[in-house]
């Protein structure tokens, strides 16, 4: 009888022990920054000479096939920061980037433990995790390496006049087009919106499907939508819905978001596509099934992979969503808002904090963002001669990507950068129900500008 | 007439039968065809030649086999430990003469069943924050235990309750304290509820996709279920593959199944009866 | 005797590991989410605000919260009137064939013992509107091809189809266990009177095995109110979220949009709602069945 008790109550004692221990292991990096930032750099961060391993986290959103070479560009920095740092290991957490972005970052941001580098949006989310004193000030590390005015754009990572992040390249949005089709049916790069409805058209006819999209995720479709409407309301009018000088029910905005319902309505698009990955519409482009597509320059990478594009490479071309008026501006959606920031809780240990000044060190320099374009096509986001890039890479795409740059009459940030998380869902649910055919522009107008009001009313501006 | 009466149960259960294995052939059949067109333009018949690239390709690509020891090691300590706790608790519960208390601990136990804690997603976070274990192992296995634990309770208090008093006087004379009652008479006795409990605990554990997803950063932590979707996420251009990475991910399972079967039923069967 | 099995220290002993995770995992939990329920904390943010009703006021006005409840009634509806009679069939069928019984016995178990997750891509596949299976059948039929996925009239019906597809194994076995403990005796002597299959299967069989039929109703009635991995792997809600859930509701709106007091009053309300059903359940339907022991 003694000996079962005893065994059982080892058995019980040991589970206890071991969730104990548990609890007590991951202790060590408790987060407990305020929200200021501890002023770094006063103490030079004195090499203690300790060699004693330590670890940081990078989260990365290099996820896949399409980009692979992204992950590799990564791959090398962590490698020569390894090197720099002594008893530095480092961890690659790869994400998905929705997922991280919508989710996994923000759960951690909420439970005040970022991994210490991570992939960040810059507006509205870096702000947001700034303001709550979680993302670490860059602004002295950049000057002292000299950084601090290499970028084309440090905005949409900067509050209150402090930097905290760095984006890792830039990006337009634009049309992808299948230009060997284009060529072998006399078709013209649209120089209006007209002509690029004409051009659906003739596509329509032929049996193909003239744009490929997928909305399962809405922010797809919102890229063609939010180029429309910048185009019939002016790229100014998405600056005013958060301070209330513009409203989403605008009949110009009406009328963008119309034009792309229309669009859906003609049969411009295949059916079905709300279910659709992102991958999907890529495949549609490689198939030839579809000729056209909105997507970010970012998505060349994949056209000009032969393992993923197959025989297309070489055969895509890009082009800017035309204006309405022949001569009018071209208005364009440029951007540097996709980055990297870094956890505010690595100012209190030198070590990680001089592992983060010298990642920050081999991540940006020229070197690499001139591969990242020609390995990669992202086009720089460090300011960079545009007659430097088109002799970076002799790509066809990649050149007719710098002459939609060239040609970029206003460019304007994309819309999620300037509203509220709340009203990206409102009106991401609003573009598939537009697509669905279930509502009409006017009322779901009227639902994001309902969820505006809503945002800003939580907001003391 | 006869015969026929004897066919009839038979067509619907095939039908039925197909509809279950069906996609499973589909997987299979996919997981040796050579891209998506080869899917594309023959979806249910076998592939014209077979080529096992799609394999080996996954198996690098996917790391099914870490994901897959991570999701057995935390599916079985859970399901193990929740047994653990609920049968003491159950024991304690039923057995002790403690009534007053007994059923109030019942009654909130009870409860738990009704608390959608999936949806409590929050708040558990901030508890995992708060122990400081995200990311780790435990941020799962602490909660499965918990999660299975009403469940456990219900069900293996219902079978030592029907367990005749007689039992335990006997024992109880032959000079054997609590805790050795325990041990030695009810356990043994209850084996067939713990079977039960334990591969609807496991299973659970096994498919939990949620918290998993949430609370695990790093990759080689990673369970199945989770690795399985950001798998779908980064491969799903490619059908074949993402068809050999799934044959992986099911096999393994469907062995443990085809060597545990008799025992499975078994223990549902004996469970359920209970009820 | 009773010295031995009345030892506070040992009751206390076996109470504890389980309680104490009780707390940490059930109560605490809830009512945290309460608490947060009644503020307008964004999940970030130190500054905590409360604004008493609030949230639940949102909700309620809220036409898509409406729409994600009927979503888990569907479900619950799906499950009782079109599931449970299946179930209840196939166990018959199976309790009754002499020949291959165990065949039938291991494969319908085999979709239960699979990741929801891979049953998601799996489905995602048979739903493809190209080369899936189910518009492969139509075709045969004749019938014009379905976007399962895309379309918000077939989406949750897809869902549901997947959802019954990986769980009807699952409580056929139960079910079925059930049938085979009941005494042979009884069925043969209700043969020599001269009962038909069909008047042993409802007079006999299905009363007797009506506790278990009880426990199958409750579990996938709590199953239905938990939903949320099998939408979230499928449709992530959508399309314009109209295979929402309240559990991806809940997500959608707490941690995609900031709005973490709001996610909270959500948690609530879904566990309000199941006590609210599990207690209508056990009033008017359970009750009569006695034979539920807790």
């Amino acid at each position: 009888m003694k000996k079962s008790f005893v065994l059982l109550l080892s058995l019980f004692l040991l589970s206890s022990i071991m969730l104990a221990g548990c609890g007590k292991a991951a202790n060590e990096g408790a987060p407990a920054t305020n929200g200021e930032q501890p002023a770094t750099n006063d103490k030079p961060s004195e090499p203690k000479a300790s060699e004693e391993p330590f670890e940081i986290t990078i989260r990365h959103t290099q996820v896949g096939e399409s980009k692979k070479f992204r992950l590799a560009l990564l791959e090398d920095v962590v490698k020569k920061t390894q090197e720099a740092v002594p008893g530095l290991k480092i961890k690659l957490d790869a994400v998905d980037s929705e997922v991280n972005r919508k989710e996994k970052l923000r759960g951690e941001m909420a439970a005040g433990k970022p991994p210490e580098i991570f992939d960040v949006f810059g507006s509205p989310d870096a702000a947001l995790y700034a303001k709550e004193g979680l993302m670490l000030d860059l602004t002295p590390i950049l000057e002292e390496l000299g950084l601090k005015d290499k970028f084309t754009t440090l905005a949409p990572f900067t509050h209150d006049g402090k930097i905290y992040g760095l984006p890792i390249g830039g990006s337009i949005e634009g049309f992808f087009y299948n230009k060997a089709y284009f060529e072998e049916k006399g078709l013209k790069v649209p120089a209006t919106l007209d002509e690029l409805e004409k051009l659906a058209e003739t596509i329509k006819a032929d049996g193909k499907i003239p744009f490929a999209q997928s909305s399962k995720d809405a922010w797809i479709p919102l890229m063609t939508t939010n180029n429309l409407w910048s185009y019939y309301g002016g790229p100014e009018i998405t600056y005013g819905f958060k301070t209330g000088e513009t409203k989403w029910t605008d009949e110009n905005m009406v009328k963008a978001v119309a034009k792309h319902q229309e669009w859906v309505q003609k049969g411009y698009y295949k059916k079905g596509e709300l279910g659709f990955e992102y991958a999907d519409m890529r495949n549609q482009i490689i198939t030839g099934e579809a000729i056209m597509m909105m997507d970010g320059s970012w998505a060349n990478s994949v056209f000009r992979d032969p393992a993923q594009a197959g025989d297309t490479v070489g055969k895509i071309g890009f082009f800017n969503m035309p204006p309405l008026k022949a001569g009018d501006p071209v208005v364009v959606m440029q951007d540097a808002n996709n980055g990297y920031g870094f956890s505010s809780a690595v100012a209190e240990d030198p070590r990680k904090l001089q592992a983060v000044k010298e990642f920050i060190k081999f991540m940006w320099t020229e070197e690499m963002q001139l591969r990242g374009l020609k390995e990669d096509g992202v086009l720089p986001a460090m300011k960079m001669d545009l007659e430097q890039m088109k002799t970076t890479s002799d790509d066809p795409l990649m050149q007719d990507i710098f002459k939609a740059v060239s040609e970029i009459g206003t460019s304007f940030p994309a819309f999620d950068a300037l509203v509220q998380a709340e009203v990206n869902t409102a009106l991401s649910m609003g573009i598939q129900q537009i697509i669905g055919g279930e509502i009409d522009p006017v009322k779901m107008l009227e639902n994001v500008q309902a969820a505006q009001d809503a945002a800003n009313a939580a907001e003391p501006q | 007439m006869r015969a026929l009466k004897k066919i009839v149960p038979h067509i619907f259960l095939m039908g039925y039968l197909l509809i279950i294995l069906y996609p499973f052939l589909f997987v299979l059949f996919s997981s040796v065809k050579t891209n998506n067109q080869d899917i594309a333009a023959n979806p249910f018949g076998l592939p014209g030649s077979i080529t096992f690239d799609n394999y080996v390709n996954a198996w690098v690509n996917a790391k099914i086999n870490t994901y897959f020891f991570n999701s057995l090691y935390i599916g079985v300590v859970s399901a193990c430990l929740s047994i653990l706790f609920a049968a003491m608790l159950a024991f304690a519960v039923t057995r002790m003469r403690y009534n007053r208390i007994s059923a109030a601990l019942f009654q909130l136990i009870l409860l738990g069943m009704l608390i959608p804690n999936n949806s409590l997603l929050l708040p558990i976070y901030g508890v995992m924050r708060k122990l400081h274990i995200l990311d780790t192992h435990m941020a799962l296995i602490l909660p499965y235990i918990a999660n299975a634990i009403p469940f456990s309770v219900i069900i293996l208090a219902a079978f030592m309750r029907s367990l005749p008093g007689e039992i335990e006087e006997a024992a109880v004379i032959d000079g054997l304290g609590s805790a050795g009652l325990f041990a030695k008479v009810i356990i043994p006795l209850t084996v067939p509820a713990i079977v039960t409990v334990f591969i609807i605990n496991f299973l659970g554990n096994w498919n939990e996709f949620l918290l998993a997803n949430y609370f695990l950063s790093s990759d080689e932590l990673r369970t199945l279920p989770v690795g399985m979707v950001g798998f779908r996420d980064a491969y799903n251009t490619n059908y074949a593959q993402m068809s050999a990475g799934i044959v992986f991910s099911v096999l393994p399972v469907m062995i443990i199944y085809a060597i545990l079967q008799e025992k499975i039923i078994e223990g549902v069967t004996a469970g359920s009866v209970k009820g | 005797m009773n010295k031995a099995l009345r030892n506070p220290l040992i009751y206390g002993l076996f109470v504890l590991p389980a309680f104490v995770l009780f707390l940490a995992f059930f109560v605490y939990p809830i009512l945290s989410a309460m608490n947060n329920s009644f503020t307008s904390w964004n999940g970030i943010s130190k500054n905590i605000t409360y604004i008493g009703f609030d949230n639940y006021l949102t909700a309620f006005q809220d036409a898509a919260f409406w729409k994600s409840v009927r979503n888990n009634v569907y479900f619950i509806l799906f499950s009782c009137l079109i599931q449970v009679p299946l179930i209840v069939i196939f166990s018959l069928l199976i309790a009754n064939v002499k020949r291959l019984k165990g065949l039938y016995k291991t494969a319908v178990f085999m979709p239960s013992i699979m990741s929801t997750a891979v049953i998601g891509i799996l489905w995602g596949f048979i739903y493809n509107p190209d080369f899936g299976l189910a518009n492969e059948i139509l075709g045969v039929f004749g019938l014009p091809q379905v976007y399962w996925l895309s379309d918000k009239n077939w989406a949750m019906l897809s869902i549901l189809i997947t959802n019954a597809w990986q769980w009807t194994g699952f409580y056929i076995v139960m079910v079925l266990a059930a049938i085979i403990s009941i005494p042979k005796e009884l069925d043969e002597a209700a043969a020599i009177d001269g009962a038909t299959g069909f008047q042993r299967a409802t007079r006999i069989t299905i009363p007797l095995v009506m506790p278990i039929i009880s426990v199958v109703i409750m579990l996938s009635m709590a199953g239905a109110m938990k939903a949320a991995d099998i939408v979230l792997v499928m449709t992530k809600g959508g399309p314009a979220g109209s295979t929402d859930v309240m559990a991806t509701y809940m997500i959608r709106y707490a941690i995609t949009s900031f709005r973490h007091g709001f996610g909270n009053s959500i948690a609530v309300l879904i566990f309000v709602f199941t006590i609210v059903l599990t207690a209508l359940y056990q009033f008017f339907v359970a009750r009569r069945t006695e034979r539920i022991e807790y």
